[in-house]
């Protein structure tokens, strides 16, 4: 994820002398340019097995036969489904620019009072997980929740009924527009202080007003950086499953976790396939805005404020002021306020957070990051050593994980283990798979590996190869070379990369929904049990604890907008 | 659960009938008639009860309550069953009859048990008190909606690593029983329970859930509510606001038994006729019972229990239950548990309803979820009539799971 500073690695470009011809000699077929067989095995084993679940998937779903999944996919629920997903994802989208880009616009151009703090905070709601921020909503305003409380306290009780509801795409969409909105403030932001200001200069004296200057001269040049933000949104919100759960609005990913439950196994299989459709679409677009951002020059950026704002300055903190309001200061409050009134409810051990739950979380957080990263490493080493076609199909098929959402990726596996297994080989091995902590971690492996490639693949690149072709000189073995040389220089990124995934997995919502095995509480297991049954109380604590963990892993990503 | 219940019941307690306890402890069911007023009248009910917190014990039992006889004379270990039973006023004053937990096989050994519903954690709550008093004991919860678990079930089938499910509706088990996914329950199980709710012995009812009619007593009386639920619409007495959940599953399973019973043209017509009288929409029946003691509705429909949880919250709220007669308003659903035919430990499976089915068991339902418990011994608390005492329609509870066409019918009228 963080961007390495690191020069490309010259060596095997130009620098090919006699040293290389003489180690090539030596080496046999290990020369750079063809690395090791067993890393390229290693690494495409790895690749088939992270896409063997949507492989799977198509090869149930084209086993529908045409005519019913067309009945299928063109039934009212299907399209209803479909519009709903489209009507938020282009709701949300456009909310976050709306919200995003007059963040960017001044904390970068202006001279904002408190300009650093006010940067911060407007990028600090992506460390709130977005279920937990709807959770903390509904728990605000839902039937059961403060603001009814406190009407009835007053003596306001009739009017709750007639106030709106906290359901459905409003509430949706609030939600996930608060807490996705930092996407377009954080590219647009980049965008901005990547723009030569010289250019506004030079508009301003051509007598162009400043509103002028920015649609003439600025919008065109960040619009690049705008959209790669929209279209994280767009991608996050199609693929989030706990805010529309919690706010019961029928999007594709509740709507398949709901037929997930009900075994309805076609439609939510092809549920899937549509879904996966509409992410590729934004997935496409993306990768073309991405490639064409890079075509950045002029004169170094300036982060000094261009706009004096004058008499305004006041006025005009009220907007990011605002947003922190909503973004952080309520959920975090709520949930504090929670966490210290007493919860209602029963007494008894049957809601309890037990420490146990978190041991759990961190156990199989603790698997998923090991095995993550023995997966990372052949790909990332392959990756970083060869530019072959075979090279960039393996790593980019690692990139699975970011397409598919969790829901598609439970449901995946939990046909595959409990119905696929139990025709195919048997009910024995169907019972040792289904439900099982391996099955799961192999799901969170699938979800993070882009993660711990990302980071690995960058130290990889940044290791000096004659210092492995000395090694070998010496009379290292190849495996005595990597654990001297390549390992110790790799393991900064791979152990960034470990911490990363940990992280991560720590407050993955739907995988671990689904795939736990039965008993196995984790931490978010335990705040989507309790926030189902309302009892808010008990979810406060884990779920600011969700926030602390949630807010460590974002470090990375924050850091590497500060550096930009 | 402490230790010293679970020495407790160790302790040999089948010569502690307590003879004083049980004459201030029973309590008497008069006939249903004045029972659907629940405390109208101010005797015997649960607005009598809460409103002064004396009465709470209703009347001696002078002319030999029906429903209450213990079966046999062990009555229950009173400390080691004030563990399980709930507090307020509706928990006072019980005598309890039936198989105390003590008698019961041990449980010992790993159970995974899918749970359909589960009262909002209560059935968890209860698990876990299995786990303190058997060291040997650990449970492995599944939890998710009634149909979600049956569905989950028939899908897995032989592949399943659930032992037990234990859901709150009992189509939901009559579901998984239908595709010979469930273990024949031996009698010893059983037996305590009513035929009616272990037809085949497939299942085995645990706590009846009644539907009702929750209704605030400063603007109706219980007679006023009419006996048969197809007269709503057009009834005087309940033209003022009503109120319904549609989206709530026992709601739904009403509109599917009024289907079964009195066909689909009838109930469009009541769904209609409903709502051109005046019904809001809330997103539960706890809510709607809220609202009828709020004042904001007249009536409304819920299962019997919400109004006793109101009831419980705010003693002196003006909320009472009126039950219809012999149709899909006074339908009696179960919640039951099964022994998945897959299991490996189909004993423990069995030795654990068991255990649901015990005193300390029956009582932790009939007090903390009021519901109607399933053995004789155990009394429904607060003047709630007996199962006897109301009169719901024949029915096969298995009929419930056929959800699809009442889903249909509700959207086609636009209810949901």
């Amino acid at each position: 994820m963080s961007a390495d500073s690191s020069e490309p690695n010259p060596v095997g470009t130009a620098s090919d002398g006699q040293f290389g011809r003489l180690r090539e000699r030596l080496t046999g077929d290990a020369g750079r340019e063809q690395p090791d067989t067993a890393l390229v095995v290693l690494a495409a084993a790895v690749a088939t097995a992270v896409l063997s679940p949507v492989v799977w998937l198509g090869w149930r779903a084209s086993r529908l036969g045409i005519g019913e999944a067309i009945r299928l996919a063109a039934s009212d629920t299907a399209v209803d489904v479909l519009a709903n997903s489209l009507v938020l994802v282009g709701v949300v989208t456009a909310a976050s620019v709306a919200l995003g880009v007059p963040l960017a616009v001044v904390t970068v151009q202006t001279d904002l009072p408190f300009r650093r703090l006010w940067t911060v905070l407007a990028a600090l709601p992506l460390v709130v997980p977005s279920y937990i921020g709807a959770f903390a909503y509904v728990s605000a305003f839902g039937p059961s929740g403060v603001l009814p409380d406190l009407l009835t306290q007053y003596g306001l009780g009739f009017v709750t009924p007639y106030l709106p509801t906290v359901y459905g795409l409003g509430g949706t969409a609030l939600v996930l527009t608060l807490f996705t909105y930092p996407y377009v403030f954080l590219t647009t932001r980049a965008s901005l202080l990547s723009f030569d200001t010289t250019q506004l200069e030079a508009a301003r004296t051509l007598n162009h007003s400043y509103p002028r200057a920015f649609r003439r001269v600025i919008l065109p040049q960040i619009a690049p950086g705008v959209t790669a933000g929209a279209l994280l949104v767009a991608l996050y919100t199609l693929s989030d499953f706990g805010t529309p759960a919690i706010m019961r609005y029928d999007v594709f990913t509740r709507v398949i976790y709901v037929e997930l439950n009900a075994f309805g196994q076609s439609r939510a299989t092809l549920l899937s396939l549509q879904l996966l459709a509409v992410t590729a679409v934004i997935l496409a677009l993306e990768s073309r805005v991405s490639a064409d951002t890079s075509s950045g020059y002029g004169s170094p950026a300036s982060a000094s404020p261009v706009v004096s704002l004058g008499r305004f300055r006041w006025v005009v903190t009220l907007l990011p002021a605002g947003v922190s309001l909503f973004t952080l200061a309520f959920p975090v409050g709520i949930l504090t306020m929670w966490l210290v009134r007493s919860g209602p409810g029963y007494s008894g051990g049957g809601l309890a957070f037990e420490p146990a739950f978190a041991l759990n979380s961190a156990y199989a957080a603790a698997l998923a990051a090991g095995v993550t990263v023995l997966f990372a490493l052949p790909v990332a080493l392959y990756a970083g050593r060869s530019n072959s076609l075979l090279a960039r199909a393996v790593e980019r098929s690692t990139y699975i994980g970011y397409a598919m959402p969790g829901v598609v990726l439970g449901l995946a596996l939990v046909f595959f283990a409990s119905q696929w297994l139990t025709q195919a080989v048997g009910v024995g091995v169907a019972r040792a798979v289904y439900q099982s902590l391996p099955l799961l971690v192999f799901a969170y492996v699938v979800r993070f590996l882009p993660q711990a490639v990302g980071a690995t693949r960058s130290s990889v690149a940044g290791i000096d190869r004659d210092l492995v072709g000395a090694a070998r000189l010496l009379g290292e073995t190849p495996s005595g070379a990597f654990r001297r040389v390549t390992l110790p220089l790799i393991s900064p990124g791979l152990l960034a990369g470990a911490a990363l995934v940990f992280l991560t997995t720590m407050k993955e919502l739907d995988t671990t929904l689904i795939l736990h095995p039965t008993g196995f509480t984790t931490i978010v297991t335990y705040i989507w049990r309790v926030q189902e049954a309302g009892y808010y109380g008990r979810a406060a604590l884990p779920a600011l604890v969700l926030v602390a963990v949630s807010g460590l892993s974002m470090v990375p990503l924050l850091k590497g907008s500060d550096d930009a | 659960m402490t230790d010293d219940a679970g020495n407790d019941r160790m302790a040999d307690n089948t010569n502690m009938t307590h003879d004083d306890d049980t004459t201030t402890g029973r309590r008497t069911y008069r006939r249903r008639k004045v029972l659907a007023g629940l405390g109208a009248a101010g005797i015997a009910g649960l607005a009598g009860c809460g409103s002064n917190g004396e009465n709470a014990t209703a009347e001696p039992s002078s002319d030999g309550g029906t429903a209450t006889e213990t079966s046999g004379s062990e009555a229950v270990d009173e400390a080691f069953i004030e563990e399980f039973r709930g507090s307020g006023a509706l928990a006072q004053n019980r005598d309890i009859g039936g198989t105390s937990i003590a008698e019961l096989p041990n449980l010992s050994g790993d159970l995974t048990i899918y749970l359909g519903g589960g009262e909002g954690g209560l059935y968890r709550d209860l698990i876990a008190r299995f786990e303190n008093i058997y060291p040997d004991f650990s449970a492995q919860i599944r939890a998710s909606g009634t149909a979600d678990a049956a569905n989950t079930l028939i899908n897995e089938g032989p592949a399943t690593p659930a032992d037990v499910f234990w859901s709150v509706d009992a189509g939901s088990l009559a579901a998984v029983a239908q595709r010979g996914l469930t273990a024949t329950l031996p009698s010893a199980v059983t037996e305590p329970v009513p035929l009616e709710f272990h037809p085949e012995d497939l299942w085995v009812g645990i706590a009846g859930r009644a539907r009702s009619v929750p209704y605030n007593t400063d603007v109706l009386t219980a007679e006023e509510v009419p006996e048969k639920v197809m007269e709503f619409p057009n009834a005087d007495a309940l033209s003022g606001p009503m109120g319904w959940a549609p989206t709530y599953g026992a709601f739904q399973a009403f509109v599917t038994a009024m289907r079964v019973l009195s066909g689909e043209q009838a109930t469009r017509e009541w769904l209609n006729g409903m709502q051109e009288s005046n019904v809001t929409q809330y997103s539960n029946e706890f809510l709607v019972s809220n609202a009828v003691a709020d004042g904001a509705l007249d009536a409304g429909f819920a299962n019997h229990y919400y109004a006793l949880r109101v009831k419980a919250a705010r003693p002196n709220a003006p909320i009472d239950l009126a039950f219809t007669s012999d149709d899909a308003g006074a339908l009696i659903n179960a919640a039951g548990a099964e022994v998945m035919q897959a299991s490996q430990n189909k004993q423990l499976g069995f030795t654990f309803i068991r255990h649901l089915l015990s005193a300390e068991a029956q009582e932790f339902f009939a007090t903390r979820t009021y519901a109607y418990p399933m053995v004789p011994g155990v009394p429904p608390v607060g003047g709630l009539p007996t199962i006897d005492e109301l009169n719901p329609p024949s029915f096969d509870l298995t009929k419930l799971s056929n959800l699809e066409p009442t889903l249909r019918l509700m959207r086609e009228t636009g209810v949901l």
